[in-house]
């Protein structure tokens, strides 16, 4: 264990990184739940691969998009990143460190650095328990965060910033409306001051109008904290607004990756083509200019993958070559990174000119 | 989600409509006081029309399209005014046993959740034929036989041999393809779908949607098409009216509300939404929350939020927002909004 031992503040305890460089890297990253039968002795009869073989580069103060269907994976990767489920293979590097290997002091500095922001605020805020508590609880664990002295007033200052009342510490999650109970989240994973904050899904279960607020705030406490975000969503509008980059999952893998500008403007994956060419758009001019790319069927089993590359049984340019060689995640001459053996770019979204 | 060529307008007058609601009200007595959810609420839908309906959370769109297909929850809910005529018939004043008969075969309605919404325990092929022995009195041989041809109709691949398959055994795009079987079964003249793609994936979603246009253009159906999501309204409707606190508060073409909207609300929703074509600029939400139906705000319902109100203007007699309700007027030819100063946020 080389890491330095407790300091003044607890920011010290793991080395900070420089702007710019990777903060967290995923490498490989696979988790496989196995697929048991049977009551009392349980035989393992397969395995879901719900991620199999992530990498991803995150720099600090970077918002990073994971965008894919229900299923491809990306909620996994989010508990994979807090620690909440130890990969199968594969490596998370937190400022170069390997998170499966982290014990102890290590780990429990990860934890507080690292925080997560879940989907739905109706089912990840404790109904019992006010929402003083809720925000403040993580400071029992981290105790050096926050003195026991200022800890109501440290508590409404959080609540403040997020834009609820801070005389409301003692209410009960059950007073507050979707995109409140939201705040309340966003305010627990601040509390810990954390580096990074996995967002997975926080704005889908919000109304429009408040969805912008929250997206809004998002925005603001990344640079007043100097947050680094993995976004994880479905809702590839909402995901372009906030990312710098953003990479596209397809059964449990990243099938491309880029600048906002590079997947949106240039698509080369076949997946992300069809993808984006589903999206409804909202100005009446647009309508029908869009290149339509209608997918048949419905994605495998992660249980059985398709051999070769993921998504060749519903792809138009599907070769012998696809079935037999899983193609990797390299530049093929688009400029980012694409997983398709016939990688190439493509418009699909028009470009509002208005 | 293509479509051909625009129909008429939804202002009254202009085509027969097959469904006509007039003024509804929809209260929710409870224990903690009444929740009015919908008021006054008048729409009519003409043959092979598109109308959407377009509203948060809370903004009595399902309320109202409940009322129509009388699934509402009674008691609480109770329908305290107005009327719903399908084919120029009073639905409210008709005994229960008569709705059911013109509303069976006449009106159908598919939900956001296709999996509680379909009964496990059954076959999807004895759900579907259940229209048939019900309503046309058919054997159960040939009521699985029409459902055999109603899942080939909807797109599932294999039909036959998956007419014996429970809900559980099909994905979410699938199950609500059978939804939307059941739904058509009986040539319906109005189709109902709540939030029909919500739950769904954004590719599953646009299929679904294109089927429902090609059956709308086959069978010639009114389609009311309940909806949160901007873009789906853009793509698939003729006509939109947003909803808010139980009112319409604009109604018009998609063309015109999208392009140019005339309510505040409409204009704020507009741009707290992000869009795929662009990375876009800062969103501008609108400020507060939705009102709490139990005290919807005097006056205008949406002046607490609204960011072009005026409050104590003696140079507008009548155009108090915060007391005077605006009604929903013509304020462009063949379109209407609820706001006092809807020519301004029109800049006409």
């Amino acid at each position: 264990m080389s890491e330095p031992t407790t300091g003044a503040t607890a920011a010290s305890r793991v080395p900070s990184a420089a702007p710019g460089e990777a903060l967290l890297e995923i490498r490989g990253l696979k988790k496989h739940f196995p697929l048991t039968q049977g009551i009392v002795f349980k035989r393992t009869v397969g395995h879901v691969r719900a991620v199999d073989g992530v990498d991803l580069t995150m720099r600090r103060g970077e918002t990073v998009g994971l965008v894919g269907e229900s299923g491809c994976g990306k909620s996994t990767v989010s508990k994979l990143l807090v620690a909440l489920e130890r990969p199968t293979d594969g490596q998370i590097l937190y400022k170069g460190r390997d998170v499966a290997r982290m014990s102890g002091r290590a780990l429990k500095a990860y934890r507080r650095e690292v925080q997560i922001i879940f989907q739905d605020p109706y089912a990840s805020l404790n109904p019992r328990m006010t929402v003083g508590d809720i925000v403040a609880e993580g400071w029992a664990v981290h105790a050096d965060i926050a003195p026991k002295k200022g800890r109501l007033q440290r508590t409404q200052e959080l609540l403040d910033r997020v834009g609820l009342n801070p005389d409301y510490v003692n209410r009960y999650p059950h007073q507050f409306s979707g995109g409140q109970r939201q705040r309340i989240g966003i305010a627990r994973a601040l509390a810990l001051r954390p580096e990074v904050v996995v967002c997975d899904e926080p704005v889908s279960a919000l109304d429009v109008s408040v969805q912008a607020q929250v997206v809004n705030l998002l925005e603001d406490v990344q640079d007043e904290f100097g947050l680094s975000y993995l976004f994880i969503a479905h809702d590839l509008s909402v995901v372009r607004h906030i990312s710098d980059r953003v990479a596209v999952m397809y059964l449990g893998s990243i099938v491309e990756e880029g600048t906002d500008a590079q997947v949106y403007g240039s698509p080369s994956h076949p997946y992300t083509q069809a993808l984006l060419s589903s999206v409804p758009l909202h100005e009446p001019h647009l309508r029908g200019q869009k290149d339509r790319i209608l997918l048949q069927g419905d994605v495998p089993s992660p249980a059985d993958p398709p051999s070769g590359c993921r998504f060749r049984t519903r792809c138009w340019k599907a070769q012998d070559i696809c079935a037999q060689e899983a193609p990797a995640l390299v530049d093929r001459g688009q400029g980012h990174p694409s997983a398709c053996h016939f990688a190439e770019a493509r418009t699909v979204v028009p470009v509002d000119v208005e | 989600m293509t479509r051909p060529e625009r129909s008429t307008s939804v202002l009254p007058g202009t085509a027969t409509p097959v469904l006509e609601v007039d003024d509804l009200h929809v209260e929710f007595r409870t224990r903690s006081g009444v929740v009015s959810a919908v008021n006054g609420v008048s729409y009519s839908l003409s043959e092979g029309q598109t109308l959407a309906i377009l509203g948060e959370s809370g903004s009595g769109k399902s309320v109202s399209a409940q009322a129509i297909m009388g699934i509402l929850d009674s008691p609480p809910a109770v329908i305290t005014g107005g009327g719903i005529h399908f084919e120029g018939r009073d639905l409210l004043t008709m005994s229960p046993e008569e709705q059911r008969r013109v509303r069976g075969p006449g009106i159908s309605m598919i939900f956001q959740d296709a999996l509680s919404s379909l009964n496990p325990v059954y076959s999807v092929g004895f759900q579907i034929g259940e229209m048939f022995r019900a309503h046309r009195g058919m054997s159960k041989r040939d009521a699985k036989k029409q459902a055999i041809e109603l899942m080939d109709r909807v797109r599932i691949p294999a039909a036959a041999s998956r007419v014996d398959d429970y809900p559980h055994q099909f994905s979410g795009g699938m199950r609500q393809r059978v939804m939307i079987a059941m739904a058509i079964a009986l040539d319906p003249r109005v189709l109902i779908a709540d939030e029909p793609t919500t739950a769904l994936d954004v590719t599953v979603q646009a299929q679904v949607m294109d089927l429902l246009k090609d059956l709308q253009r086959d069978t010639g159906m009114g389609l009311i098409l309940i909806t949160h999501d901007l873009g789906v309204v853009n793509e698939v409707a003729d006509d939109v009216a947003v909803m808010y606190a139980g009112r319409i508060v604009e109604r018009g073409t998609v063309d015109d509300v999208f392009g140019n909207p005339a309510h505040p609300y409409t204009d704020g929703l507009m741009s707290s939404v992000p869009q795929v074509e662009a990375k876009g600029g800062r969103l501008l939400p609108i400020v507060g929350q939705p009102p709490n139906l139990a005290a919807i705000p005097s006056g205008c319902p949406f002046h607490p939020r609204c960011s072009r109100r005026r409050l104590g203007d003696a140079a507008a007699p009548g155009r108090e927002c915060a007391t005077d309700v605006p009604p929903l007027r013509l304020v462009a030819p063949a379109r209407e909004a609820a706001c006092h100063y809807s020519e301004e946020v029109l800049g006409v």
